[in-house]
């Protein structure tokens, strides 16, 4: 797939009037969380029995609007009115009470609840009784009605695999027939069988008169179950399309809009190098990974592509040391390791960025300065002030060459926005001659300049010699920067694609388990 | 101030602070408490002019100082995540073993013998945290208990009121400063407290106790051994719950089973009181010392005002909610 | 703590797999080895009279462990449980003075009711942390109490003590009797009641029950309230025992609480905890004393064993499952 240009993106509309018709109408909702901007003045309206998409890149505020539509969040201004009934409460209660539900992205089961209860218990209220023999029937009877006989109404909902989680999750949201259903990237861990019983899942209620909103960033699923939808980028609506009238390229230069449109450099070419391979892992095996065998050489980017839950994090963890893990052969940086801890991977030249910056990254009561030195501070040696003043030239460095907006070293992470945030727990690991970096899908909501400069800090640590192992949701990332992608489906390695087998298409296919045409899947023993 | 931990950022509300509020905001949080105990002064001189005395002052500080001794262990135990409810039988087995050791090994081993001791009740209590999952207030507890039966299997019938005298002039002889009576242990514990205060702003392992306390999730994936530096925490917690214990023998002039008891609580209130997070990752020796000043002088103001030690209670109680109230609420501000 | 084996089709039967899951299974082991080595160390035991002082022993210390067990479900501890006890102990016994008996037990688990609200109001709608709360508490519930009554005392009648700490019926102390209505009455609520359900979702993930449209903080309020009840209740029956009110008799169970919570494999982040559990945990600990005084031991030591006993429970499946992965490593 070619990078597009920055010509035939549409303007955006200014919304029209809502039919009279319209099950659902959105107008001008706005949210800020303090002085930063999530949604800005988004209109939109639903038809009964019509799917609405709302597409838009990581961060543009799909998620925050379904939130607001589901009442989980309270909007800054605007109106939301669901069959002639304004919410505008913030209250979940109220918008299911209105007939709204919604399968939330950050799954909203409690795990230590069985699959029965979390199906049963959201309705009512809390003073009456429940029975466990009559909820686990109706839960079984809901889900075989359901096509989800697969599932035990008895099984506590921390044991099911992610997809069984988010099929439950939505299994809640559809039953009580609402009038209006948010799906909130439903199919995210969702092989092509889940999404087709999703999809019919959709018609049959669109065929009762229910109005879905349908939140996603997979376009291909558009052009199958979208009558109409709204494009976002950075919390504005881009553009207005529907059934028939778009193509995917339209939809993309209009999600990542101008500025992007060019949006990702090329890597740099292997440098043919004496130095020993960064990582050699042969059979890794660990909770969610099921002998997974790896190469990287230094300065190679290797891209892991795949669905949601398929031991992409995982991975990352196990070839850190913070989960324990086992391989019939593992070096890392030329030296062979037996068990791995995140102590010994940071003396062996590891770098970590994890998934979650504000729990698993940053101490956010703590100064910038402080953030940045976290792997290297020594129980015997200075800390604090004295330290950051000794390391001062190494920190104005990482601040200036990552273009991090902060105030100075003293001021609290906390108070950093996302992109910033995410860059501090990236640049602790530059400059400290680190031979492997792993990252957890770093990109993810941040700011198209942010991320502009996070690539060409990937970039730049290839050109050093540093591996670089790089999980992204973004499957455009993947194929125009690695070097080279594996793709997880299941805990193991679905295919790896180089040179021109690397598109778009190829690893799509693969994280659903449907190995590219014309070439056969890669043996892994 | 010496806390770097303080520097507080303003953030959202900068478009309307004036200047006198970006001073406040920006004061470090352990000067909280000692402006609060200054207005308490400044009061208690207001119903009785003569508590605006330097005697009154020096008074109330040397008995905070005894309570802050008792609670700068619990600050380091507080910063790293948890919380250590064993301080009040390790103070007691501490002054225990330093009595029964001085007759065979002398003041020196006596010490050593009780500092030991401490350092492995904290160790035990840190491998247990750390390495066995047990929470923090399960483990202290269940030390506390330990520890209770073991004084009461060891020291039950000893003779234990021969306190050396060098100990005694460490702690309860008064000496003169500038015409000024003062217990020799308020500089003492001045000392303890520099420091303490120097070990957490200014070492790694101080600032990675703060770390640790504050994200510990993150610690542990920047390649920080968090197991190793909790178990120290708690180590440095008891081996300074310790040397409190020692410091009570000499200034009390006696020694029980049960002479910890009121550090329970207590030893956890200064430290909240002196702007430290339950949750972790915030405190500060001297914001210890100010909790302490500040519950000192409400103890004697209630004195004064012949309230009893019941009423004395009741406002620590309420001194407290008021405190994590407010802090809560700055810090979701 | 058990190795992976093929289980059974009974072993899975509804009761066992809810045991289980809640971490029961360890402390109800626990108590059926020590009743066992109880009761052949000391026959005696299963004498009327015996039975009797056990069963007075161990109930209120019971009934505290539940109450804490409720807090501990939503994720919270209580360090002002021993306060509150002390404290309707001490209101129960003096309304006896004055009162007729049911009027006087509303009174003592109204002080205790006003009390858990206090505690629920701000840890669930100004979202104060339990533990910090509590500890404040404790101090001012404390104060009250002693302001109250500051020596032991209070109206306590010989019949009221037949009433709670007699015999219901030759060989069943009749507070057991009672302590199995309370056990049975929580069952009820927390199993077989949406609040109840409720109360362990919220310990389990609030963010998700809030998510599922339910109100956590009133689930959380609730749980502060049901759990003062319940202490409130063991007050009554320390106070029907010892036939004394007592400022300070709340005080040990604080303590002892926390460790029978920990014996019953509750989770401290909250959800998971069992009723039974709970109960036994507390026997066993309750008793532990009793034992070493039958079998010439110094009964000193049992504060010493029952910290052993907290901990171990923790720790041996631990180092039992770290050396068993390491035997795994070294054969493999």
């Amino acid at each position: 797939m070619t990078v597009l240009t920055a010509d035939g993106v549409a303007t955006p509309v200014a919304a029209p009037p809502a039919p009279s018709n319209a099950l659902l109408v959105v107008q001008n909702l706005t949210k800020h969380y303090g002085p930063v901007v999530a949604v800005q003045d988004v209109s939109f309206y639903c038809l009964p029995g019509e799917v609405h998409a709302l597409i838009g890149e990581n961060g543009a505020g799909k998620s925050t609007i379904a939130k607001m539509l589901a009442g989980a969040v309270v909007p800054t201004s605007g109106s939301v009115t669901a069959g002639g009934i304004a919410l505008v409460s913030g209250r979940i209660k109220d918008a299911r009470l209105a007939g709204v539900s919604c399968a939330f992205q950050e799954l909203a089961l409690v795990p230590d609840w069985t699959v029965a209860e979390n199906l049963a218990l959201p309705d009512g209220a809390a003073l009456r009784g429940f029975s466990q023999r009559k909820s686990i029937h109706a839960a079984t009877a809901l889900l075989a009605g359901l096509e989800l006989d697969h599932i035990d109404a008895r099984a506590l909902v921390s044991s099911l695999s992610l997809a069984d989680r988010q099929f439950v999750e939505i299994a809640r949201a559809i039953t009580g027939a609402p009038k209006a259903l948010i799906l909130d990237e439903a199919s995210s861990a969702l092989g092509p069988p889940g999404v087709e019983w999703l999809f019919r899942r959709i018609r049959e209620l669109t065929a009762l008169g229910t109005s879905v909103i349908y939140v996603s960033h997979r376009l291909s699923e558009l052009a199958v179950i979208a009558d109409r939808g709204t494009v976002l980028r950075d919390g504005r609506v881009a553009g207005e399309f529907s059934r028939g009238n778009w193509s995917e390229d339209q939809l993309i230069s209009m999600m990542a809009g101008r500025e992007a449109s060019k949006a990702f450099p090329s890597s740099p070419p292997l440098p043919v190098s004496s130095k020993p391979d960064v990582l050699r892992i042969e059979n890794l095996v660990a909770e969610g990974l099921n002998g997974i065998s790896i190469l990287i050489k230094p300065g190679e980017i290797l891209g892991v592509g795949g669905l949601q839950g398929h031991g992409q994090r995982e991975l990352l963890r196990a070839l850190f040391g913070a989960t324990p893990a086992s391989a019939s052969k593992w070096m890392l940086g030329g030296r062979p390791v037996r068990r791995l801890t995140p102590v010994k991977a940071v003396r062996l030249g590891a770098g970590y960025v994890p998934e979650d910056r504000k729990v698993e990254g940053l101490a956010l009561e703590l100064g910038v300065g402080e953030n940045l030195l976290a792997p290297w501070l020594k129980p015997f040696q200075r800390g604090g002030r004295p330290r950051l003043a000794s390391e001062k030239t190494w920190i104005s460095g990482v601040i200036a060459s990552l273009s991090i907006r902060t105030r100075g070293p003293l001021e609290n992470a906390g108070a950093l926005s996302g992109g910033n945030q995410q860059k501090i727990v990236f640049g602790r690991w530059t400059d400290r001659s680190r031979t492997l970096i792993l990252l957890h899908d770093p990109t993810r909501g941040i700011d198209v300049r942010a991320k502009q400069e996070l690539y060409k800090a990937i970039i730049e640590l290839s050109r050093q010699g540093v591996g670089v192992l790089w999980f992204s949701t973004e499957v455009e990332e993947l194929v125009n920067i690695c070097h080279r992608v594996v793709v997880l489906y299941e805990g193991k390695i679905a295919d790896e694609l180089e040179g021109d087998r690397l598109t778009a298409e190829a690893v799509v296919g693969a994280a659903v388990g449907v190995a590219s045409p014309g070439v056969s899947q890669r043996e892994i023993s | 101030m010496t806390t770097t931990t303080a520097i507080q950022t303003v953030d959202d509300t900068r478009t309307r602070v004036t200047n006198l509020a970006r001073i406040v905001s920006r004061m470090p949080r352990s000067a909280w408490p000692l402006l609060v105990f200054v207005a308490l002064f400044l009061i208690g001189g207001l119903i009785r002019p003569g508590l605006l005395s330097i005697d009154s002052l020096i008074g109330t500080a040397t008995f905070a100082m005894i309570l802050a001794i008792a609670s700068f262990g619990q600050t380091a135990a507080v910063i790293q995540g948890g919380v250590d409810l064993s301080v009040p039988n390790t103070i007691a087995f501490s002054a225990l073993t330093f009595l029964t050791l001085i007759g065979p090994l002398g003041p020196l081993g006596g010490l050593i013998g009780a500092l030991l001791g401490g350092l492995a009740i904290g160790l035990m209590n840190g491998v247990i945290v750390a390495k066995l999952g047990l929470t923090p207030i399960v483990t202290t507890i269940a030390m506390n208990g330990l520890l209770f039966g073991v004084l009461l299997l060891t020291f039950k019938n000893s003779e234990l009121t021969v306190i050396p005298h060098l100990l005694t002039q460490l702690t309860a002889t008064k000496f003169s400063l500038f015409g000024v009576k003062i217990a020799a242990v308020l500089p003492l514990g001045l000392l303890l407290m520099i420091v303490l205060q120097l070990i957490l702003s200014y070492t790694g392992w101080g600032r990675s106790l703060f770390l640790v306390g504050s994200a510990p999730e993150a610690a542990k994936l920047a390649g920080q051994p968090v197991d190793r530096i909790r178990i120290a925490g708690y180590a440095l917690s008891s081996v300074i719950a310790a040397i409190a214990g020692i410091v009570l023998v000499g200034f009390y002039a006696q020694a029980s089973a049960t002479m910890g008891a009121d550090y329970l609580l207590g030893s956890v209130a200064a430290v909240l009181v002196g702007g430290a997070s339950i949750a972790g990752g915030r405190g500060s020796m001297v914001g210890t010392f100010g909790g302490a000043l500040v519950l000192g002088q409400v103890a004697t103001l209630v004195a004064v005002a012949n309230l009893g030690s019941n009423i004395q209670q009741l406002i620590y109680g309420a001194i407290v909610l008021v405190v994590i109230a407010l802090y809560s609420r700055r810090a979701r501000d | 703590m058990t190795l992976p084996t093929a289980p059974s089709r009974a072993w899975n039967a509804h009761g066992v797999t809810r045991l289980r899951r809640e971490g029961a299974v360890a402390p109800v082991a626990a108590f059926l080895v020590f009743f066992i080595v109880y009761v052949i160390i000391n026959p005696g035991l299963l004498t009327r009279f015996q039975l009797q002082s056990a069963a007075n022993l161990v109930v209120p210390l019971a009934l505290a462990a539940l109450g804490q067990l409720i807090i501990v479900l939503v994720g919270g501890i209580d360090i002002s449980i021993g306060a509150i006890m002390s404290l309707s102990n001490v209101v129960f016994a003096l309304s006896m003075e004055h009162l007729p008996v049911p009027l006087a037990m509303l009174a003592g688990i109204g002080a205790g009711l006003a009390c858990g609200l206090f505690n629920g109001f701000l840890v669930a709608y100004l979202r104060l942390p339990a533990i910090a709360v509590t500890l404040a508490s404790a101090f001012i519930i404390g104060s009250i109490t002693r302001e109250i009554m500051d020596r032991p005392g209070g109206g306590i009648t010989p019949a009221f003590y037949l009433a709670t700490s007699g015999e219901l019926l030759p060989y069943l102390p009749i507070s057991i009797f009672w302590l199995a209505i309370v056990g049975v009455a929580l069952w009820l609520v927390l199993q077989r009641s949406a609040l109840g359900r409720h109360i362990y979702g919220v310990g389990s993930s609030a963010d998700s029950v809030r998510a599922a449209g339910l109100n956590a903080r009133g689930a959380q309020l609730a749980a502060f309230a049901l759990s003062s009840v319940i202490v409130s209740f063991g007050a009554i029956m320390l106070a029907g025992s010892t036939i004394t009110g007592d400022p300070r008799s709340g005080d040990s169970y604080l303590l002892s609480s926390i460790a029978a919570v920990a014996l019953a494999g509750a989770a401290f982040t909250g959800g998971r905890g069992s009723i039974l559990g709970t109960i036994l945990a507390a026997c066993t600990l309750g008793l532990v004393g009793s034992l070493l005084f039958f079998a010439g031991v110094n009964s000193y030591w049992q504060y010493v064993i029952s910290a052993l006993i907290v901990i171990s429970v923790v720790g041996v499946p631990v180092i039992w499952r770290t050396t068993y992965l390491a035997i795994r490593r070294v054969r493999s």
